[in-house]
């Protein structure tokens, strides 16, 4: 039995996750709650169509019902479940490699406005005269581990310490990647 | 049926379960515990080197043949230099790995695993557990044990002054002392100079510098325990083994 939406926007997330693990159906209404976010991060991260996305959202998520118990609520939820979703789009992207299977990321629903705010940000770049879809070009050739970084400070919009606590690097760590990733952009953006 | 739904569905028909808490709370105690393992593995290593260094006569050293850097390394505890780095490798990793280490820098890994170990050791050595460990090794570890043996040799030469071992009997003018080759002694202390810590009881690990009068008789001029640092004065002029 589906929970309602009602219910399930009524509760916080650690009232859901302490009714899941009584009653299951519950479960659901995390999959509700983060579903969007988490699958735009999946098919940003490795470029899957939106079937290829939902498999890996699908596993994603049986892990973290697995691990629910490990969840230290002194963390976000939202944190502690993009982590998960990150190390499984990490494992599929690099299965997917491994296949020679290199997908173009489908950058379709990126949002133009978040795009220029990191356009904002990169010193010297023109911002009339750089397109978005130039700007998604230059992200998606970034490093995988800086583009990681863009895409869940511009994309997911998560603060430094959310980033630290779904990658498990240091704070300063995020920080120093994001500028090496700007100055990345930087290069790319001088005429 | 929707995804959330279908998701649910597939938890239930394949009777998918969340892992106990006691899983985690183990895994947890287990990083924990590897790393004070790890950190009291150095400790032990670290108390050791400070010991070793208490024992190197520093003054001595460029008196020996080779060059004052090789005579160095082969006195320094090598071994557990190498062990110490090893420890303090093995308990960053685990300390990265615990709940929230990824929040640590490589710095702040460093600092702890060196601050807990060499707090430990310090304390460790202090109370004198340090010694005891030594001797353990001495019996034990080659490597360790060619250390004491060229300390031994170096306060193994009466003709030259310089004499070292345990004390057996102490009169009020003179005592008895047993050398590393289990040769007794008859030692002329009358003139000597000793700090108040040398207790001149049986028993006493000493090493002495003065002048053979006999056979098996040595005046003192410096007493000094065996453990503690080198006498004021003129170093022996020796040759170690090669």
């Amino acid at each position: 039995m589906l929970i309602a939406s009602k219910i399930c926007e009524e509760l916080t997330d650690q009232e859901v996750v302490a009714r899941a693990l009584q009653e299951v159906d519950y479960f659901s209404c995390l999959y509700q709650r983060y579903e969007p976010s988490l699958r735009r991060y999946v098919q940003h991260m490795t470029g899957a169509g939106p079937t290829g996305a939902e498999d890996i959202l699908q596993d994603a998520f049986i892990k973290i019902w697995r691990n629910l118990r490990a969840y230290n609520p002194k963390m976000k939820l939202s944190s502690w479940m993009y982590r998960i979703v990150h190390n499984e789009a990490i494992s599929a992207l690099r299965k997917q490699n491994a296949f020679g299977k290199n997908k173009t990321v489908d950058w379709a629903d990126a949002e133009p406005m978040l795009l220029r705010t990191l356009l904002s940000e990169v010193e010297a770049a023109d911002e009339d005269r750089i397109s978005t879809q130039q700007l998604r070009q230059w992200v998606q050739e970034l490093p995988l581990k800086y583009r990681e970084i863009v895409l869940l400070r511009y994309f997911e919009e998560l603060d430094y310490e959310a980033i630290s606590d779904v990658l498990q690097i240091p704070e300063g760590t995020v920080a120093t990647r994001l500028n090496r990733a700007r100055k990345a952009l930087e290069k790319a953006a001088k005429p | 049926m929707n995804t959330a739904q279908k998701l649910v569905e597939q938890i239930k028909a394949q009777q998918i379960a969340p892992r106990p808490q006691w899983h985690y709370t183990a895994l947890n105690w287990a990083v924990w515990l590897g790393f004070g393992l790890v950190v009291l593995t150095g400790a032990l290593a670290f108390s050791i080197i400070l010991f070793t260094i208490q024992q190197v006569d520093f003054q001595l050293l460029q008196h020996m043949q080779h060059s004052w850097l090789e005579g160095l390394l082969s006195l320094m505890p090598l071994f557990w230099i190498g062990f110490l780095a090893l420890a303090l490798l093995l308990s960053m990793y685990t300390l990265r790995y615990s709940e929230r280490g990824y929040k640590l820098t490589l710095a702040h890994l460093a600092g702890y695993s060196a601050a807990f170990s060499i707090l430990l050791g310090t304390a460790f050595f202090i109370s004198g557990g340090a010694q005891q460990l030594e001797q353990a090794f001495a019996i034990r570890v080659d490597l360790y044990q060619s250390v004491q043996e060229k300390k031994e040799q170096i306060w193994s030469m009466p003709e030259a002054g310089y004499l070292g071992g345990t004390i057996i009997s102490v009169t009020p003018e003179a005592f008895q002392l047993e050398d590393f080759g289990g040769l007794i002694w008859t030692i002329d202390y009358a003139n000597a100079d000793w700090p108040p810590r040398i207790q001149l009881k049986p028993g006493e690990q000493i090493k002495l510098k003065g002048e053979q009068r006999g056979p098996t008789d040595f005046s003192a001029s410096f007493i000094r325990p065996w453990g503690g640092q080198p006498m004021n004065g003129n170093a022996p002029q020796m040759r170690l083994k090669e």
